[in-house]
Order: C-alpha cells, then structure tokens, then sequence
C-alpha cells in the first residue's frame, strides 16, 4: 500500500468504494440542482422556478380549455416550438450557472485529480442540462396528457403524439444543452454567458423571417424550406414531422426529415467535440 | 461630469476582452443579412423596413445595449473590484455617468452606424429610411444603455431581466398589447424613424409627442437612479 510511505497515523478510509460510475452521477445530480437554485441562496432559486411557473401557464389554459369547451388547446407536438422564448431564457439564464463557476474558481484541477475524466464531466454537465430543459418541456405536457385522461374527450386519448413530444423534447434539450453549455463555459462570467447564448438563439431565430421571405419572393421555394432549420426549435419540429409524422408548426414545409435529422445529430456532436476541446484546454491551466 | 481614467478603465475592459466578439458579432450579421437580400434581388422598401424592424431595432438594439449597458458595470461587480473603484475620491454619481457615456458611445457606434450603413446598402438614401432608423437606433441605443445600466446596479440577474423585458414585453406582449407598446423603447425608436422617414412602409404606434419625452425621462431617471444606488452600495458575497 502506498499509505506505508508515510503514515503519521491517520485513521484510513475503509468504506466501500463506488467506482467512477457514482462520481459522474454525483456531478450530473449536483449541477442538475444547481439548476435550480436547489442548495443555493432563494434568490438563485427566484428565477428558474419563476421560468418553470410560466412553462405550466399554457397547460392549465388547456386543460381548462378541455374541461370547459370540451375541444383541445395546444397540440403536443407544437408546445416546445409555442414556448420556446421561455425556454430560450431557461436555457441562456441557467446553462452559465452549471459552466461558469468551476471555470471562474479555477477547480477543474481538482475535478480531475480525482478519478473522473474530461469526458465524465462534460457528460455529466450535458446530462445535467438536458434533464433540467426535458423536465420544463414534460412537466406541462404530461399536465395536458393527464387532464386529458381525466377530463375524458371524444376520440381516443392522443397517447402516440403525447409520446412523441416526450421524445422530441429530449432531442431537444440534448441539442439545446449541447450546444448552449459550449457557448457557455467560452466565459467564466456569468453575466457574459447569458448573454451570448441568448444573441445567438436571437440571431438564428430572427433571421429566420428574412431569409425565408427573401428566399420566397425570389421562387426559390425549395431553398426558402431550409430557412426554417436556422432555429433550433424549428429543426427539432421538422425532425418531430419525419418521426412521427405530426402536422408542421410552422407555416409551409419542411425539408425532408432524413436530413434535418442529420443537422441536428451533426449539432450535437460540435457541441460535445467544442466543450471537451474547451475543458481540455481548461484542466491544463 | 466624467472622470477619463474611469472612462478608460471601461473602455479596455469591454473591448479588450472577448466581449467584443459579441459586440461585433450583431452588427456583421445585420450586414451580412443586408448584404444577403441585395445579392437575392429584393432590395426594396419592404424588405428594408423588415430588416430593420424586425432585426436591427427589434434583435440587435437590445441585445447590444444589454451587453454594453450591463457590461460596464456588472462584471466589476460580480468580481467584487468595483470596490477599489469606489474606494477612491470620485463621486458615485460620476462613475455612473462616466460609465453610461461609455455604454451610449457603444451602442452609437455598434448599432447606429451598422443600422445606416445597413439601410443604405439595401435602399440608399431614398425617403430618409437610412437616417431615420439610424437617428433611432442611436436615441433609443442611449435609453437602452441607461436603463441596462440601472438593471446592472440593481440585480445579478441584470442580464437576464433585461432579455425578458426586451424577448417578452416588447416583443410578444407588445405584439398583442396595444397598450404595452407605448412602454417600449423600440417602439420610441420607431417613432424617431418614423418622424425623419417618408417611407409609407413605416407607420409606427406611438406619437412622437409621447416618444421625446419618454425617451429623455427614462435616460435621466435610470442614470440618476443608478448613481443614487452607488451612493449607497453594499457588497454582498457571491451565490
């Protein structure tokens, strides 16, 4: 035992060991909390939960929909894409929270000194990040689903496309994540990191209108489909189409479903390649 | 009423650092977007005034003026050196109109000049729609850099109210709101525009005799608010 080298007679570990597979999880569950503000001051509470509140608006607008009316409100396949400012918000306020401080206090040495690889901590801030926006994408859908059940409509419940948003949405926290935390630990200040995430969701999504009108009016009507794919939640939706087969949430087609698959697993992948190269370079400071 | 070691402090930290990437980021994307429908052959009025409401004084105005009005003063204090700063024999009030001429400069520079030269590349110099829209971005980019610079004091979460109030009261509910509208230093923007421009593509919400006045009482209440709020600053530990 290296312990013989140099005992000063110290009582010495004995308990199990858990092996790396625990030290990520531990990682993951942690930066899932301080997601939300969980172990930290309320007033890093105030915001996520505040974000979380207005996801669950639109839900109960629908269920009330259903229970007085008797017809549906939002489709489950367009509830990401209706909401995606909110989460636009969630993913730019909060993906800095999981990043930045362990770059600002400079401790991902001591991360590293410990059985736990680059690879296990991107993945497990990415697997953090991704819960974190499924959860505030299934909450509110599973609200729906379940007032549904109760509330009984005409026509059988709408199981397959319940299930479908479940699964779009995962696909899209993990895109979001991915790519919002590499954008995110480019800066160790907070405040920076909000905001770049935030310009680039702005700038995908606000160019989307012009491209595609310009696009049109030139009857370039096959390239003006491609314009849709600049935001992220449009991409995602087109993939959602090719899946299972839900009605466009945007207004004309998309392109065909094969390839906007392959974007978005394409995105993914820059993503985790763009936060490992960023940590690498981080852990060797 | 500035103090230029102050001013030169600001200015290194926001333009020497990789801030100005963000900085710089919107305003090439505006251009790149003009240049774009120029090449496509729709260089027209419409097209225009959809750029430059939907992009340049709707997307880019308020994320710049975030970046700028809140990156003068947030990342000092987060970073606990605005300290050494208010430490010295300089009023509070001063730094923070030292601090909101630098934002405003900017925002004059990164969003006003992008705007014209934006406009002019895709109508030139027809119907004032250049000078209109950059005569706004410039006014509001000023309001913008105060008031984001008033959140900046106030709250850590500066940036992030900001984005709401800029993503989800000017944009969505003052999409469906009339009402909210007037509240909106876009909208004061588009007055601005509307005023010097002739175009009939433009028509905006909210008379000028409202915008004027609103635009120079939310400037000097955040600026004067903001050095008040110095006055009597406490730190307070990171979360």
């Amino acid at each position: 035992m290296s312990s013989e080298i140099y005992d000063i007679g110290y009582r010495h570990y004995d308990g199990p060991r858990l092996g790396p597979g625990h030290s990520t999880r531990a990682l993951a569950v942690h930066s899932l909390r301080g997601v939300f503000g969980l172990g930290r001051t309320a007033r890093s509470k105030i915001m996520p939960f505040s974000l979380a509140a207005v996801m669950l608006l639109p839900a109960i607008v629908s269920i009330a929909m259903m229970a007085m009316m008797g017809r549906r409100g939002m489709p489950y396949s367009g509830f990401a894409v209706f909401m995606q400012p909110v989460l636009a918000i969630f993913l730019a306020s909060q993906a800095p929270t999981v990043v930045a401080p362990d770059l600002r206090f400079r401790v991902l040495p001591l991360y590293l000194s410990r059985p736990v690889t680059i690879t296990q901590y991107v993945g497990a801030k990415v697997a953090a990040m991704t819960a974190a926006m499924s959860l505030l994408v299934a909450a509110p859908v599973t609200l729906i689903y379940v007032g549904e059940l109760v509330i009984d409509l005409d026509g059988p419940p709408q199981t397959k496309e319940y299930l479908g948003a479940l699964v779009t949405g995962l696909l899209l926290s993990l895109l979001l994540s991915s790519v919002g935390l590499a954008i995110a630990s480019l800066t160790p200040r907070r405040g920076l990191g909000v905001a770049s995430v935030i310009a680039v969701y702005l700038l995908s999504s606000a160019s989307v209108p012009i491209v595609y009108s310009t696009l049109a009016s030139t009857g370039n009507d096959a390239g003006a489909r491609w314009a849709w794919l600049l935001n992220p939640f449009w991409l995602v939706d087109a993939v959602q189409v090719w899946l299972f087969g839900t009605t466009p949430n945007a207004e004309g087609e998309y392109p065909a479903g094969p390839y906007c698959g392959l974007v978005v697993v394409a995105l993914i992948a820059v993503g985790l390649a763009a936060l490992a190269l960023r940590y690498r370079k981080a852990a060797s400071r | 009423m500035m103090n230029t070691v102050v001013a030169g402090i600001t200015y290194r930290a926001l333009l020497g650092r990789r801030r100005i990437v963000l900085l710089l980021l919107l305003p090439l994307a505006l251009l790149g977007l003009a240049l774009l429908l120029r090449l496509a052959g729709s260089a027209d009025q419409r097209s225009a005034m959809l750029l430059m409401d939907k992009f340049a004084i709707g997307t880019m105005l308020p994320l710049l003026g975030l970046i700028a009005g809140t990156g003068v003063i947030a990342p000092e204090i987060d970073d606990g050196t605005i300290i050494h700063l208010m430490s010295k024999p300089i009023s509070r009030p001063v730094i923070a109109q030292t601090k909101f001429l630098v934002a405003a400069s900017l925002l004059a520079v990164f969003a006003a000049v992008p705007t014209y030269l934006a406009a002019w590349l895709l109508v030139g110099t027809e119907d004032g729609i250049a000078s209109g829209f950059a005569l706004g971005a410039l006014v509001a980019g000023v309001a913008y850099a105060a008031v984001f610079l008033l959140l900046g004091v106030v709250t850590r979460h500066a940036v992030t109210v900001g984005i709401i109030y800029a993503l989800v009261w000017e944009s969505l509910v003052g999409g469906f709101v009339q009402g909210a509208r007037k509240f909106s230093i876009q909208q004061w923007a588009q007055s601005i525009a509307d005023q010097i421009s002739t175009s009939p593509f433009l028509q905006a919400d909210v008379t000028l005799g409202f915008a004027v006045p609103a635009l120079v009482i939310a400037t000097v209440a955040a600026v004067f608010l903001a050095g008040r709020r110095l006055r009597a600053y406490s730190l307070t530990g990171d979360e």
